[in-house]
Order: C-alpha cells, then structure tokens, then sequence
C-alpha cells in the first residue's frame, strides 16, 4: 500500500521531507501539502512527530542504510535523532549543542558510519531550520565543513532552497506572536 | 484479575549471539559503562540489566563520582551483589558499569568500535534492548516502540501534569486494546513506560487499563529489581 505524508507548507517538516526525497526511489511514497504533518502507512498507522516519520521511512527502505548498518551504528543514529530534537529544534542558545557536533565530525565525513544516514538529515535539516546562522568557520571548522558539503548534494540543495525559508518565516512569525 | 500474559520464559525470546551483533570478540571485555544521575535512577536501564545477567555472562558494578557527595543505599546495591575480586575478566561476556555522577543528562560509552557517547536513556535502553535480540523485525512496530520509548522518557517523566494525563490516557487507550502496548508482544516499550509510570508515583490514580498492565509486567518478574529505589 502507499505511504502518504502530508505536511503544512507554512511550517515543513524539513527531516521528513529530506527523508522523503531520500527513500522517493525505493518506497511507493506520496508528498503533498495538507493541515498537519502526518504520515498515513494505513488506517489503523499513522506517525506524526517527525522522529517517528523519519525512523520509520528509513526502516522501510532498509537498503539505503539510513539507520546505519549495524547495531552500534543504528545506536548512534538514535543518540544524533534526539540531539537534533531535544537540543537544536527550539533552543536558543546552541553553543554547547554546536561544540559537540564539531568535535563529533573533526574525523569525519558523515556523522554515522561512512555514508549518508538519517543523523545527518536531521542534524542538518535542525540547523537548516534555525542553527545554521551561529556555526562559524572560526569556531566550528568541522561543523561548517559537513553542513557545507551536505548543503551542495541533491536533495539537501532543492529541500532547503525550497522550504528552508519557510521554516525562518514560520519561526520569526513565531517569535513576533509571543512578543 | 490479571489479563493472562506471556510466560515468562517466552517472553523476549530473540537470539542473541554477541558476536553476531557487535563483531567478532577480540578478547577485550566488551564494556557498557553509563553515568547517571542519581537524582534520576534509570530505572529502565536496571530492567534490562537484569534481563541481560538472564542472556550472559555480566560483570556488573556501580561506582560513585567525586561530583556526587552521598548516595543512597539502594542506588548502591541496584545491580545486584557484588562479584568478589577473584573473578576474572576473561569469564565474562559484558562489562556493565554504573557510575552515579553529577550529570545532567545521562551517558553511555561502549568500549568496542569507534561508537560516540550515547546521550539519554531512551536511546542507551534501545542499545541494551538490541544486545537481547528482541528488536521487532517489522517497522510499524518497531518504530511505535521508539515513539512509546520517548514519550514515556519525555513526555510523562519529565512533562507536566497536563501532559502526563494525556500519556496515561493514551496508555490506558492503547492498553484497552492489546496486553502490551504493541499488542501481543510484551516489548522495551512496556519496560520504559512502566518504568515512567512507577517512577512518577502514579500508581495508584492511573487509570485501570494501566493498573493491569503494571501487575502483568510486575508478575513477568523483571520489575523487581527496581522495587527498592521507589521506597
């Protein structure tokens, strides 16, 4: 059966929608615009928090190697899903957040294993969506190195020139509303 | 009345080969070692501990850090007795290390391969949970277990009153349903909710759904462990 996700265009998703890209290829999957962000994989399954959306996209096309390839891998993969959800997404100060990552990648092409996974997308879609603007050269070299080399590949380029700029505008309407 | 349950034994019955999952044994002691906080015992942690010293071989002790000045009694004896010294390394499987530290979010390092250090403990019972082999091979379940894992870990032990009723409800909802929260499988995320559920001290208000489930888990025999930390 098809996989449906729908997402709110003035707040995307970027993880699941850079997830979706990602697995576009091996898994019968249709995008498209709607109130709230769901994944519908039948009437009695739906994931709404993006966490779930994206661990269970990665699962289904499990030759990809999204979650890792083994068990330690697919450990490290948890670890960087809610570092990207519980210390990027809606914090302000990301210092100590940023320091680890750059310590992380300092030997590193890819956050996990030696190819893409979904550690990288959603660390990369958190500092897309609100982080990117306080990682400097100076400070973060390693940091800046992955996220510039992710930023450059396909679908990292067309997600977030497409809809990064509605997760700001959706987050600086945020921030006006709370004033 | 309790809702008949698995027996015991047939309960988290996936095979587990350590070699299989971590790689070929090199020699070393393949050790686990967590900080933790003991002003938040990870009480899920402990329950699969136990369920790993069932598995293997498991060389287990606790240590207290120079940033944490006393602890309690019970956080002391949570593993269990202690090995005497004269047992040597080389007769165990799994190192297991407890180090009760002054941190503000818990830790894991795992010895072999160039694993980081895990941070949380929804993410250090998803490790041990694979070292038993019972990770649901299908991805619905498998990733409603992670869901139930972080809401349980975010949502009811750290959430707010508010929160923490609609976790019960939804609990008791999807309870009403099945035995176990994925049904007929008794799984990591029955081990991490209940643990959240005894941990909060809502025993006794949870609705009645839950009530249940708390006695099924509690007769499988792997809660006990945790009794003496919820005096």
């Amino acid at each position: 059966m098809a996989l449906n996700l729908t997402f709110n265009s003035s707040n995307p998703p970027l993880g699941a929608l850079l997830t979706a890209e990602h697995v576009k290829g091996s898994v019968n999957l249709s995008v498209e615009e709607g109130k709230d962000t769901m994944l519908h994989v039948s009437d009695q399954v739906q994931f709404s928090d993006v966490n779930s959306i994206t661990r269970y996209l990665a699962r289904v096309a499990p030759a990809l190697g999204l979650y890792g390839s083994n068990m330690m891998e697919q450990t490290e993969v948890d670890h960087w899903l809610e570092f990207s959800a519980r210390r990027l997404c809606g914090q302000s100060d990301l210092s100590s957040a940023l320091a680890d990552l750059d310590k992380a990648l300092a030997l590193r092409t890819f956050l996990v294993g030696r190819s893409v996974t979904l550690a990288d997308l959603c660390i990369w879609a958190a500092l897309k969506g609100n982080g990117e603007s306080q990682a400097k050269p100076s400070s973060h070299p390693h940091l800046c190195r992955w996220f510039s080399f992710l930023s450059s590949q396909v679908p990292f380029s067309s997600v977030g020139s497409k809809w990064a700029s509605k997760v700001s505008a959706s987050k600086a309407a945020s921030v006006e509303k709370d004033k | 009345h309790t809702l008949t349950h698995t027996p015991a034994d047939a309960v988290l019955r996936g095979t587990a080969d350590l070699d299989d999952l971590l790689g070929k044994d090199l020699g070393a002691l393949r050790d686990i070692v967590i900080n933790a906080n003991p002003a938040q015992p990870p009480l899920s942690l402990l329950v699969l501990h136990a369920l790993l010293c069932q598995r293997f071989q498991v060389l287990s002790s606790v240590h207290v850090h120079s940033s944490v000045s006393t602890v309690p009694a019970p956080l002391l004896s949570c593993l269990g007795p202690r090995h005497t010294h004269s047992y040597a390394r080389h007769r165990f499987q799994l190192g297991f290390t407890l180090i009760w530290k002054d941190v503000s979010k818990l830790q894991m390092k795992f010895s072999t391969q160039n694993m980081c250090p895990i941070e949380g403990e929804g993410n250090v019972a998803r490790f041990l949970y694979r070292l038993l082999g019972a990770e649901p091979r299908d991805p619905v379940s498998a990733t409603l277990m992670d869901g139930w894992v972080d809401t349980a870990l975010f949502q009811l032990a750290e959430g707010g009153s508010k929160e923490r009723a609609a976790v019960l409800r939804a609990l008791n909802a999807a309870l009403g349903r099945s035995p176990w929260l994925l049904g007929q499988e008794f799984s990591l995320a029955d081990i991490v909710s209940a643990c959240c559920v005894l941990q909060t001290g809502q025993t006794s208000s949870a609705p009645a759904n839950v009530q249940r489930w708390l006695k099924s888990c509690q007769n499988l025999g792997y809660f006990s462990c945790v009794d003496p930390l919820l005096q």
